[in-house]
């Protein structure tokens, strides 16, 4: 288990807010960085998985063998997909308990599960294809998508930084010019979260987490002109958020999706505003550690074990969901809700490291279902498997 | 059942000038479950495609274009956002939103609701295009609910404000409800309309569409 530290902070930061705004109406909503941020966590959650891949490409001091990352990369793929069937079939289980147990036939409807119960044969293909996703379980098959591809952008990297760059940003601006997306089906329509311009950001992640070259490397040159550069568009951002300001989409010119700051395309406007918050916000850690060590501790074990922590905050977004539904909205439900999360957040980090404390203390003698680690240090490897 | 009790009555202007020059009228339909067809026997049958095909034949000589955006469980503030991108992006004269059925059941606050419809109906009457609100359904567990009836009521006050017309689906649904005639309008979970509800539904918003079109046209504007 490593130390605390300022990635897996963020990533339990990013967590745990996923968790509040999965919500819709809980009181707590307000106090999420969303509403004085153009981005949200979302792009945070998917910066910051890109900025995991560069651990899982290179173990320290050596780069690891082609083939040995394509592997590795799919593997992370598959169990990515695994989880994304796990908590959907779960949540859809939990809409339809919920419909039968509260005589609620609407329930069956939420987060465009009905097509499950009303059109199953088209629909559990599309399930599989993941081209039906449930509403709010839309990030984990875009990092499907992402992980996929992750072999290719990881060998584009060793080539030349700069030319994954190029490539990242040459799809990025076609997706957005012809307002490419995937498709969903049954149900007409599109991905929630588009992977061929949400990539960018993910590369971005992966090329500034490398200190010593491409774009890693003049970012770090250039760390303080940066931040001062992203003060602007940190607080141009902010204000756009709390005065509730987006351009009419009616007016903007064409390409209109360059100048929209849509979610589904990442739009510009919100890619930059979210670069600028990292930039401006690296870094900060160290104070927010020394002022409120616990919450520092809390966050950083989610985000060691973020995709157990997403997927049980996933399940239990649903659950706040149907009780606020039974018991109503309010600050005391809210209250209840969001306890309850935070306890299942920190038992799943804490159930999930368990094991590991558990093999610490029974000494380092190798386990039968544990091989060797021969190039991969604990550190990493711990990385490679809580990305 | 009096399509008055249905539909309040109120002007589509964007819609009746357009149809002056033009032979073309493009429908947005979003919102949740219903724009989707839950519980119609197959996709062509749900209420906006059965709506242009009544349109159309009583507007003779008027092509209907309906683009359906439908998902299932949305709240309205999501939806709203979608609106504007879609609106954007299709360009269409009349917006048929269906909305107020997730937000009941998610609790959301009423004045949170009543601001996210407010100002997406502004900002779709400033751009010159006419929305028809599309309100809850019914079912007899929600009647009761205190929380369905402030949606309710607060959609009822919108249009009104507004002057938009709205379809009362819950009236509408507790009406075929409680006279439960052969052949049955309510599917299996007693709340999705089957495909004879949806041809009632899609029937009321287009009577209230021509009955809009020729109030104004052997009308003088009074504006």
């Amino acid at each position: 288990m490593r130390a605390p530290n300022e990635i897996d902070f963020w990533r339990g930061f990013a967590l745990a807010t996923i968790f509040i705004n999965h919500v819709p109406g809980i009181f707590y909503e307000r106090f999420t960085h969303r509403n004085v941020s153009l981005s949200d966590s979302a792009e945070l959650f998917v910066f910051l998985a890109g900025w995991s891949l560069r651990y899982v490409v290179s173990d320290p001091g050596q780069p690891v063998p082609a083939f040995r990352l394509v592997l590795r990369l799919v593997g992370r793929a598959v169990v990515i997909y695994a989880a994304q069937m796990l908590i959907t079939v779960l949540a859809i289980a939990l809409i339809a308990a919920a419909a039968l147990y509260f005589e609620a036939p609407p329930i069956l409807e939420w987060h465009n599960a009905s097509a499950v119960f009303e059109e199953p044969v088209a629909t559990h293909i599309g399930l599989v294809l993941l081209s039906h996703q449930l509403g709010y379980f839309n990030i984990l098959p875009l990092y499907v998508v992402l992980m996929t591809a992750a072999p290719a952008i990881a060998l584009l990297d060793r080539v030349s930084p700069w030319l994954l760059l190029a490539a990242s940003v040459a799809l990025y601006v076609c997706a957005l010019l012809g307002g490419l997306n995937l498709p969903t089906w049954p149900v007409e329509g599109r991905w929630f979260l588009d992977p061929l311009t949400w990539q960018f950001i993910f590369v971005l992640g992966f090329l500034i987490a490398a200190p010593g070259r491409g774009l890693g490397a003049s970012v770090r040159r250039h760390r303080p002109a940066l931040r001062i550069l992203a003060v602007p568009f940190v607080i141009a951002g902010g204000l756009a958020a709390w005065f509730h300001y987006s351009p009419d989409p009616l007016r903007v010119p064409d390409p209109k999706l360059f100048f929209m700051f849509d979610k589904t395309f990442l739009s510009p406007a919100r890619l930059v505003h979210s670069i600028a918050l990292v930039g401006l916000f690296a870094g900060s850690y160290r104070y927010i550690a020394q002022a409120l060590p616990p919450v520092a501790r809390y966050m950083s074990m989610l985000g060691r074990n973020s995709l157990n922590v997403f997927c049980v905050g996933s399940v239990l977004s649903l659950c706040g969901q149907i009780g606020r539904f039974e018991y109503g909205g309010g600050i005391g439900t809210d209250t209840v809700v969001i306890l309850m999360g935070i306890v299942a957040l920190g038992v799943t980090g804490w159930v999930s490291e368990w094991r590991d404390r558990l093999r610490a203390r029974q000494g380092p003698q190798p386990s039968p279902s544990s091989p060797p680690q021969v190039s991969s240090p604990p550190v990493s490897s711990r990385q490679a498997q809580t990305t | 059942m009096p399509s008055s009790s249905i539909a309040a009555p109120a002007p589509l202007p964007n819609v009746t000038a357009k149809l002056e020059t033009r032979k073309t009228i493009r429908v947005l339909a979003i919102g949740s479950s219903s724009t989707f067809g839950v519980g119609a026997s197959s996709g062509s049958k749900n209420y906006p495609a059965q709506l242009t095909d009544i349109l159309e034949k009583a507007l003779k000589g008027i092509n209907i274009e309906v683009i359906n955006r439908g998902v299932s469980g949305e709240v309205a503030k999501t939806t709203a956002e979608r609106l504007r991108v879609e609106v954007a992006l299709t360009h269409p004269d009349l917006v048929l939103w269906q909305l107020g059925t997730n937000d009941a059941l998610a609790r959301v606050p009423i004045d949170e609701f009543d601001d996210t419809v407010t100002s997406t109906i502004t900002w779709l009457k400033e751009n010159k295009i006419d929305v028809v609100l599309v309100g809850l359904q019914y079912t007899a567990r929600f009647a009761r609910d205190d929380n369905y009836a402030a949606i309710r009521d607060a959609l009822r006050k919108i249009a009104a404000q507004q002057n938009i017309l709205y379809v009362r689906r819950f009236e509408a649904m507790r009406y075929i409800s409680s006279v439960r005639s052969a052949p049955p309008m309510v599917s299996g979970d007693d709340l999705h309309l089957n495909d004879l509800g949806y041809h009632c539904m899609a029937e009321h918003i287009a009577h209230a569409v021509i009955a809009n079109l020729f109030v104004r046209r052997f009308r003088p504007p009074t504006n």
